[in-house]
């Protein structure tokens, strides 16, 4: 495999008359952190939308590898190893934190197919492979602790580690995460950070991470995109972004851009 | 042709007024209203009351329900009810209304007697008695007639006046657009939610009043005024006032025309299916009418649907509990189990024929179980499923002359296709859309299908015999009771183990987040199309066995109301629950006449004590332990004692409530489903939940600082 793992081209969204993206471009490397930055309304969920296959884009292509996924539905982007977590809470309330790290790896197995054996009672047993991952999915992100808590009782930082880990559990090549960090304290921020290292360097897995938090992006990533009114206004490694003039206007608004200042 | 316009025309400004009235109120507070032909039934059942015995005359009485009764109503229920569903779950927004739709007429009966609601009574109306005629472009026109369409043009003139240039129109605009920035600009949601109630009901007393010395006081010509005002409803999209108000004018004028073409067409054929048209094609209509607006909607524009649908909140408030595991979790199925099976040596003949009714009726119950408690989705469509398979199994028992087993089987494996086609219809639409898509279906089913002269054969129905197989006949009422009792536990086995398999686990997640479940790579189509096959092969599995318990398919037995109580009570016990199915099942054979003796009465009280009992002693740590224990079967003994002393041997000694009883178990299953569907799994899981919700907040006070500390370390 050539390129970049996970590869946007000339994505363009448009809701009624407002053009949400224009022709962008986008990439993110294996075994990496890609950052994707920009203020309110650049159109970053909007393009995790794209990515994800919730967002139909109007032109432009995204590649998975080598593979074309642009009208794949997000079920079949799942299956050939693309997560995402989500910005608002998506967690299966009914659930424990260990049982949302088992649906997601039978589903990927595609253990759901057995409607008879489920019927039946003989779809509910664990596997040895199945067993593996979860648990090493949960001592990963140390989740051992509260494995077998329902997750409506789980603090914010916790449920974001949740979602994160139900990701890693369908064993992805590439996690989206929107906004992991939002509504969470220092502790925690430092929490779901050493989580995304230790995912990669592990498991080598890829992230793309969008976050209002500029800082903690350019701490985290190693290639970062910087969207502004639905355009690629920066691309490059932190230091760059760091001194790029057109994302400072962008962040601190001139009379040309306008941008909301966060 | 003249006549029939009017028809029409009168009927459709019946249905414009009431529909105004359920769209407002949908639209003031996201409720929208299963109870509102009800409502208009009350206020017309008033009315007749008003005239006919206290001596009012006709405009003092409409005046009195259509500005007093009507808004008084919608003023309680919103106080007691509508209020606090704004901010519910789908299911509990509509499992209360559905209460109030079983519950109000049944009160209706009660507060005013079977002698005045009793047959199809014609109210007075506005022309006088006989009215007085006059002619219109060559037809004859009464004043009854005139009076309704004059009647509707008004209302809706005043409407649109009202909600365009009044400040309280300006507000309720508003306040329909986002409540929330409403009352920041200084409205007040409550307030005009209130009004909006008021109004809403007051509109539906119209309706009622202009109906009822058209059509006349049976309930039958209520609920089809609520289904009209439903697909009128449905082709406003909910939302717009004016394309719902011409919707139900087109579906009166069809209507109208329908009377005079029907005959035409089908007077001089001979066939079933010409009956069956003549007398079904009309009623059905509206059901055409949504079913076609419906799909139509969806291919178009599939967004605005979701927009509308998606507007409730999610089930945030519901907190579930720990599971038990191991053998403790198989104590509580067992005492059922064993309590089941054991009905026969404690219970005489006479009541184990109606035991065996309810578990019968319990096995198509745990339809609702598995398509609303496990797949999330409010179909309508499970009583018709269950005619379809009850019917099937009863003509190729009887007629087609196969073993009753195989045909059962037969039945149930028919109803397979059929609910696989309703949920493909059916299943991208909303919460709200699919219950009304599936109602529309059911009652499709039920007009031009059970309706045919040789399904109903003049209300007696279809004889099924008691099956016989490997050997075995279940002709004794115990041998069968105990087959029943095997089946519904067989069956109960397979939901559990649904629930708790992978197919389970993908179905809570899609119940909780269809989107996140889609970026896990869950195939939400499959999943809701093997939850609908599921529900449709136990519908009519269940249909048929309730057949067979009574000896005959009936239409009567599987009619969309009948259907619609059933649910209520599912809800209200539980419907994540199989033994919830079962109490309910049981419980509404035993208090629906004619078994209305007190006695027995008594009995089922002390039963449902001691499974509530159960529940908790489940619940509680104290029962694993030898004391707990023995405590538990001295409970039992004690509780098994009192039936057998309070119930007596002799059938006929017994005491006999008379017939107002006969409408308080409707009244409470429907106040029940109001009150008590606040906790959306139902009064069994509640309970359970609470017991288990303390004792999880026990432990973790008990160890309190060694879990935090782990969480805290990175």
């Amino acid at each position: 495999m050539s390129g970049p793992l996970l590869d946007a081209r000339g994505i363009t969204v448009q809701y009624g008359g407002v053009v949400a993206l224009d022709a962008v471009d986008f990439a993110a490397d294996e075994r990496a952190v890609t950052g994707l930055v920009g203020p309110n309304g650049a159109g970053k969920t909007t393009l995790f939308g794209v990515l994800s296959g919730l967002v139909r884009p109007r032109s432009g292509r995204v590649l998975l590898g080598d593979v074309d996924i642009t009208g794949a539905s997000p079920q079949r982007r799942a299956r050939s190893g693309l997560a995402r977590t989500f910005q608002r809470l998506e967690l299966f309330g009914e659930m424990t934190v260990r049982e949302h790290l088992v649906v997601a790896h039978r589903v990927r197995e595609r253990r759901d197919r057995w409607l008879l054996r489920d019927l039946v009672g003989l779809g509910s047993r664990p596997t040895a492979d199945e067993a593996d991952v979860v648990e090493s999915t949960l001592s990963l992100l140390a989740l051992d602790g509260v494995a077998d808590q329902p997750v409506a009782l789980l603090p914010l930082g916790t449920a974001r580690i949740v979602e994160l880990a139900r990701a890693l559990a369908t064993e992805p090549r590439v996690v989206l995460l929107d906004e992991p960090m939002s509504g969470l304290d220092v502790q925690e921020t430092g929490r779901i950070a050493e989580a995304l290292r230790v995912a990669r360097d592990e498991r080598g897995v890829a992230f793309v991470i969008v976050e209002h938090d500029i800082e903690l992006v350019l701490e985290l990533s190693t290639q970062i995109t910087v969207l502004d009114f639905g355009r690629v206004i920066a691309r490059g490694a932190p230091e760059q972004i760091r001194s790029s003039a057109s994302v400072q206007a962008a962040y601190l608004g001139t009379d040309t851009a306008n941008g909301g200042a966060t | 042709m003249g006549p029939f316009i009017v028809t029409g025309l009168v009927l459709g400004s019946i249905y414009a007024v009431s529909v105004l009235g359920l769209v407002l109120t949908y639209n003031a507070s996201r409720v929208f209203n299963f109870a509102h032909g009800a409502i208009a039934y009350f206020a017309a059942v008033t009315y007749y009351w008003l005239t006919r015995f206290e001596g009012w005359s006709v405009p003092a009485a409409a005046v009195a329900v259509i500005f007093v009764v009507g808004p008084l109503v919608g003023l309680i229920l919103w106080r007691l009810v509508f209020r606090r569903l704004t901010d519910s779950p789908p299911v509990v927004r509509f499992v209360s209304t559905v209460g109030l739709w079983v519950a109000i007429p049944a009160f209706a009966k009660l507060l005013y007697g079977t002698t005045v609601v009793g047959g199809e009574v014609l109210a007075p109306g506005f022309g006088g008695e006989p009215p007085g005629e006059f002619d219109l472009l060559g037809v004859t026109v009464n004043w009854n007639q005139a009076s309704v369409v004059i009647g509707a043009a008004v209302v809706a003139l005043a409407f649109g006046i009202m909600l365009r240039y009044t400040p309280f129109g300006l507000s309720t605009r508003a306040a329909v657009d986002s409540p929330r920035v409403a009352s920041i600009a200084g409205i007040n949601p409550p307030v005009v939610s209130a009004i909006s109630w008021m109004l809403g009901c007051g509109l539906a007393a119209l309706a009622g009043v202009l109906l009822s010395p058209t059509l006349g006081l049976g309930e039958v010509q209520f609920t089809l005024l609520l289904v009209v005002s439903f697909a009128a409803a449905v082709v406003g999209r909910l939302r717009s006032l004016p394309l719902a108000f011409a919707g139900a004018l087109l579906i009166g004028l069809l209507q109208g025309l329908s009377e005079k073409y029907t005959n035409d067409w089908f007077s001089d054929s001979t066939s079933t299916f010409a009956d069956t048209l003549k007398t079904g094609f009309k009623p059905s209509i509206p059901f055409i009418v949504m079913l076609a607006f419906l799909l139509a909607y969806q291919g178009l524009r599939r967004e605005q649907f979701e927009v509308d649908l998606r507007a409730g909140p999610a089930e945030a408030e519901i907190v579930p509990a720990t599971r038990l595991t191991g053998w403790r979790a198989a104590i509580g199925p067992l005492a059922v189990a064993v309590a089941l099976f054991s009905v026969p040596l404690w219970l005489n003949d006479f009541w184990v024929g109606v035991v065996s009714q309810g578990v019968a009726l319990a096995v198509l119950f745990l339809t609702f179980t598995v398509v609303i408690g496990e797949g999330g989705m409010l179909s309508l469509a499970q009583i018709a499923l269950a005619g379809i398979g009850a019917f099937t199994a009863a003509k190729l028992a009887t007629d087609a002359g196969w073993p009753v087993w195989l045909a059962l089987l037969a039945g149930a494996l028919l109803t397979v296709p059929i609910g696989l086609l309703v949920a493909a219809l059916s299943m991208r639409l909303g919460d709200l859309y699919l219950a009304l898509a599936t109602l529309a279906f059911a009652q499709l089913v039920t007009y031009l299908l059970f309706q045919r002269q040789d399904f109903d054969n003049f209300s007696s129905g279809v004889e099924i015999a008691r099956p016989e197989f490997f050997g075995i006949d279940f002709d004794d009422r115990v041998s069968f009771y105990l087959l029943l009792a095997t089946v519904f536990c067989v069956v109960a086995l397979v939901v559990v183990s649904l629930r708790r398999s992978t197919s389970g686990m993908v179905l809570a997640a899609m119940r909780s987040s269809e989107q996140a479940s889609a970026t896990i790579g869950i195939s939400v189509v499959r999943s809701k199309l093997i939850v609908f096959g599921v529900s449709a092969f136990i519908a009519g599995l269940g249909g048929g066995l309730y057949a067979v318990s009574f000896g005959r398919a009936t239409v009567q037995s599987f009619s969309v109301l009948v259907g619609i109580v059933w649910l209520a009570i599912v809800v209200t016990w539980g419907i994540r629950s199989v033994v919830g199915a079962l109490m309910a099942a049981i419980l509404y054979v035993v208090v629906s006449p004619p078994t209305n003796k007190l006695s027995f009465i008594l009995v089922i009280i002390v039963v449902f004590f001691m499974m509530g009992m159960t529940a908790r002693l489940i619940g509680s740590r104290a029962i694993y332990t030898p004391r707990g224990m023995a405590l538990a079967a001295l409970l039992y003994i004690a509780g098994i004692a009192a039936i057998v002393l309070v119930l007596p041997i002799d059938v006929k000694e017994e005491i006999d409530l008379g017939t107002a009883w006969d409408y308080i178990p409707t009244l409470l299953f429907g106040l029940g489903a109001v009150f008590l569907a606040r906790q959306p799994r139902g009064v069994l899981f509640d309970v359970m939940n609470r017991i288990r919700l303390r004792q999880l907040r026990r432990d973790a006070r008990t160890a309190e600082s060694a879990p935090l500390a782990q969480e805290a370390a990175p």
